[in-house]
């Protein structure tokens, strides 16, 4: 069984995912070779430990996700009600929580937690009910409040904008999903009645970068900087001066892709976004061919929050975007969300792996179960 | 309700749209780094060099000026600076750090708090000037146990030295920082500037070319590479005609009187001294001149800022007796070649214009006359020649216009005219006892020292109005040559070698011994009208040393074959030739003893 499972394994999608691991490791080199090589090593180790969780995730078969969605909701959502009250504050947002041997962010978990809730919800659901779109809604509203006043704005429009793509697929009709969209300014209005100074403060930082512009303003200006003297084949492996110099802000973490931009040029940025665009875009095939419909659901919110996280970094560091703190997936440096990705990805190998030789869920009018 | 073939329509739809959404994104996020890097790449690709490329200034060593033999005037020192770097102190603890280097600088409680609240409003990754221009003893024993102190450093530079000081100070003149006007003009703000001397006047030669290091910096600042350095160029020496032995001879011999002396080649036109005194020390300048010091020069009665020998004009005293001469010679005035009788003064109307010997001089000539310094002589020949002739023969000598030494700001002194008009525009009467009396160089007239060496080097060289100059090689240039008649310009000569040299002349008690025969003339010029009917002249000891009369001396030697002119000015000095005399004597003397010592060298 195991060796089916091994040979069923979805190779466009691996051969994308390791692509991107070797991309993203140079990338990681270059934007650190001459401070703390002690970062690179430690993504390296990331990989390593984060391949093996791929691989493990794609066995353990999709019902345990199913049976888990709610325990594992609910507890990410306890951890983030924690972090106001004793979590750690981390450049200037109280994101972290300490649990003595390791420190995460729950907002990380909370992501695939609800994608996963959502899923289990409307696997078995039917769309274009109230009861059902009301649940939807406090389901995802609960964390995105919770998080929008540490604050984290960036991880809150993810959040939304993936929950709004699992209604999609889960088949509301047009005018549920721009009532959605239509409810989200009215919440975040009364948020804002009831958020303190000093999260305001941070809310507008986040939306306006400009009105600090010795900070925020100054990295995305020095990072266009990068970007755009890159040119078109790139100054050169380890030779950008942007990088080497440390104008650029956070260079292994938010702003790597400008390290790639400025290094490899736009030969090298079109190499990553096709990377990009063929990995997700197998993951919706995936989706799409699942055989269950909790399969498709899921697949479809994980690739979404890929493709979000990949915009918005890119678009935050390229100046379409404001500043808010994203990872580029597989490239940025961090461990929580290295691995909590390729464990996201390793649950749509595994969906891919269970599909294979089935015939997606309406069309052997299956029940909509299970 | 739906059933569930429509939800799985639905949801193929939707998948197509979010796939379709996919690749748009993709195409927007490549569409801008298209914008970015390839249509807007230049402009970036400058950005990204501004950045990195720091062009830091390297200051060009600035020329020396040496005397004729290569002695240095103006020269570079090395000295030292001590300087921080706030970030690199241990533990950053600034307080302590320059507690630390007390012991070894010795600054005072008010320098090291000054000090210490520099540091800290400093940049923290910036060296902080601590101290300037230091001797090497004074950091030679802190630089032996530099790696006790991180964070400080003693590093060398240079700074302009004057060796000669107050001797030298009116010629050389000083450096200062660059101020808005040079910026202007393409200078650094941390650049000296020649702000007065021959320092200003040779700035552009003296000064190099600055040179320019491109350097790779990082974000902050720090300097990472040195790229391409294009060397400055170093300045130009300047080597003056000055003969330093000479003008330490000459300050020696004004025994701190206040005064100007200049000597000058009489064939080339060449300067060898060009001495004012009181001088200042302009060291202090470049040494950090204090408020009160610069305001107890400005204030000083002696005026040590003044160049006396360009810059102020005097009456020149019986020394114009020489002009009057030549004036009657020319003009063929029936006493030039006759004589008269000098009972001591000329009636006047009802004045007397009396002679400085008050017995009279008995029966003069013209000889006679400027041998004895005889004013009833000249102002005879004065009112014979008229204000027109005196004052053509002046300007012929060159008197009235500036000489053109390079030398800012110099002074044309002044020449007395028949015809004026006051200040309220009224005519004033020219009366006929001005005449007379400037004939004998009192009056308006004024000269400058070096307007009086020029003409004391033109009698001697045959009429050579010489331009005069301060470098040393310069081509001798003839700004006019005065046409005497050989045996006139012999007769003057004569008288003025008898001053020296033959019982009765007014500078022979002086000058008889002198190394050289010694030809010239001795001036005393009254600075105020004091009447000379006034029998009150014989207390001239409680007359006070400001009205004193102004000392003189003009004339050249080897009287033989003439090398050098000079004039010597000894304000308040009294009389010329015991004042003014021993200073010309002590010129001689010094450069018959350098010629001994040229001649003797094997």
């Amino acid at each position: 069984m195991l060796r089916d499972d091994i040979q069923k394994l979805d190779m466009v999608l691996l051969c994308c995912l390791l692509a991107l691991a070797c991309l993203g490791l140079t990338v990681l080199y270059a934007a650190v070779y001459q401070g703390n090589h002690a970062i690179f090593q430690k993504q390296m180790l990331y990989w390593a430990v984060g391949l093996v969780l791929f691989f493990v995730m794609s066995l353990v078969p999709l019902r345990v996700f199913a049976l888990s969605a709610w325990p594992f909701y609910l507890l990410s959502l306890l951890c983030l009600a924690l972090v106001p009250v004793i979590g750690d504050v981390h450049m200037g947002a109280r994101r972290w929580l300490n649990l003595g041997i390791v420190s995460f962010q729950p907002s990380e978990m909370i992501k695939w937690a609800l994608m996963l809730v959502l899923a289990h919800w409307f696997a078995s659901r039917e769309p274009d009910s109230l009861k059902n779109f009301l649940v939807a809604v406090v389901l995802a509203g609960v964390p995105a409040a919770l998080i929008v006043i540490q604050p984290d704005l960036g991880t809150t429009l993810v959040l939304l904008f993936a929950a709004v793509v699992v209604l999609m697929a889960s088949g509301f009709a047009w005018r549920w999903l721009l009532g959605a969209l239509a409810l989200s300014p009215m919440v975040g209005y009364f948020l804002w009645q009831h958020m303190h100074g000093y999260q305001k403060q941070r809310v507008l930082t986040f939306i306006d970068p400009q009105s600090d512009p010795l900070g925020a303003g100054y990295h995305v200006i020095q990072s266009m900087i990068a970007i755009g003297s890159g040119g078109i084949l790139g100054k050169g492996f380890l030779e950008g001066t942007q990088v080497r110099l440390h104008f650029l802000p956070e260079q292994h973490t938010d702003f790597i892709f400008s390290v790639l931009a400025e290094e490899a040029g736009l030969l090298g940025v079109l190499v990553l976004l096709v990377l990009y665009g063929l990995l997700i875009s197998r993951m919706l095939s995936i989706a799409a061919h699942a055989h269950t419909r909790f399969g498709s659901l899921l697949a479809t919110g994980i690739s979404a929050i890929f493709t979000l996280y990949m915009f918005v970094n890119i678009g935050m560091v390229s100046g379409v975007l404001p500043v808010v703190g994203v990872p580029l997936p597989f490239v940025s440096y961090g461990g929580s969300a290295l691995l909590t990705m390729l464990l996201a990805l390793g649950i749509v190998m595994r969906i891919s792996i269970e599909s294979q030789g089935q015939v997606p869920w309406q069309r052997a009018n299956h029940p909509m179960v299970l | 309700m739906l059933n569930q073939l429509n939800i799985r329509k639905r949801f193929d739809g939707r998948m197509n749209l979010l796939h379709l959404c996919l690749w748009a994104l993709v195409l927007i996020l490549l569409s801008r780094m298209v914008y970015l890097q390839w249509m807007q790449h230049d402009g970036f690709m400058l950005q990204a060099e501004k950045n990195r490329l720091n062009i830091v200034p390297v200051l060009p060593t600035r020329g020396t000026i040496r005397d004729r033999f290569g002695v240095g005037l103006a020269v570079n020192h090395i000295s030292y600076q001590l300087s921080m770097i706030p970030e690199r102190v241990n533990n950053g603890d600034i307080h302590q750090a320059l507690q630390q280097l007390q012991p070894f600088m010795h600054w005072t409680p008010k320098q090291l708090m000054r000090m210490e609240h520099r540091v800290t409003h400093a940049r923290h990754d910036r060296p902080v000037l601590l101290e300037d221009k230091l001797r090497w003893q004074q950091v030679a024993p802190l630089a032996a146990r530099l790696h006790h102190f991180p964070g400080v450093d003693v590093k060398s530079g240079t700074h302009r030295y004057y060796p000669y000081k107050a001797l030298t100070s009116h010629l050389i003149g000083y450096l200062a920082l660059a101020r808005a006007e040079d910026i202007r003009r393409g200078f650094l703000r941390s650049e000296h500037v020649g702000r007065s001397g021959l320092e200003r006047i040779f700035e552009q030669r003296l000064h190099g070319r600055l040179g320019s290091q491109q350097e790779e910096v990082d974000a902050f600042n720090r300097r990472v590479a040195v790229l391409k350095k294009s060397p400055p160029t170093m300045g130009e020496d300047v080597r003056l005609s000055l003969n330093i032995r000479v003008q330490e001879a000459a300050a020696k011999a004004m025994h701190g009187r206040t005064g100007a002396v200049v000597v000058m080649d009489v064939h080339t036109g060449e300067i060898l001294t060009l001495l004012s005194t009181p001088g200042i020390d302009t060291n202090q300048f470049t040494l950090g001149l204090e408020q009160e010091e610069w305001q107890s020069w400005l204030h000083d009665p002696q005026r040590p800022l003044l160049n006396r020998t360009v810059h102020a004009a005097y009456p020149p005293g019986s020394t114009w007796k020489m002009v009057s001469a030549f004036a009657g010679l020319r003009n063929k005035a029936p006493l030039a070649h006759g004589h008269t009788q000098c009972p001591g003064y000329v009636e006047l109307a009802d004045r007397k214009l009396r002679c400085w010997k008050r017995t009279g001089h008995g029966r003069v000539n013209l000889h006679d006359a400027l041998q004895h310094s005889c004013d009833v002589y000249f102002y005879k020949l004065g009112d014979q020649l008229g204000m027109p002739a005196l004052r053509s023969e002046a300007l012929l000598w060159g008197f009235g216009a500036k000489t053109g030494i390079l030398l800012p700001r110099e002074s044309r002194g002044h020449l007395a005219a028949p015809l004026q008009r006051l200040h309220n525009g009224r005519k004033r009467t020219w009366v006929r006892g001005e005449t007379m009396i400037t004939a004998i160089g009192q009056g308006q007239t004024t000269v400058t020292p070096l307007q009086m060496a020029r003409f004391a080097a033109a009698i001697a060289n045959g009429g050579d109005v010489l331009r005069p100059h301060l470098e040393a090689g310069t081509k001798p240039e003839v700004i006019r040559h005065v046409a005497v008649a050989p045996e006139n310009l012999k007769q003057v000569q004569q008288a003025m070698y008898d001053v020296a040299n033959k019982a009765g002349g007014t500078a022979y008690y002086r000058l008889r011994h002198a190394a050289w025969k010694i030809a010239g003339k001795t001036g005393t010029a009254q600075v105020i009208g004091m009447s000379q009917d006034d029998d009150k002249k014989k207390d001239k000891k409680l007359v006070r040393n400001s009205h004193k009369d102004h000392a003189w001396f003009m004339g050249y030697a080897p009287y033989d074959h003439p090398k050098v002119a000079f004039a010597i000015l000894v304000e308040h000095g009294g009389h010329g030739g015991s004042a003014a005399g021993p200073v010309a004597l002590a010129i001689v003397n010094e450069l018959s003893k350098e010629e001994h010592e040229v001649a003797d060298a094997p």
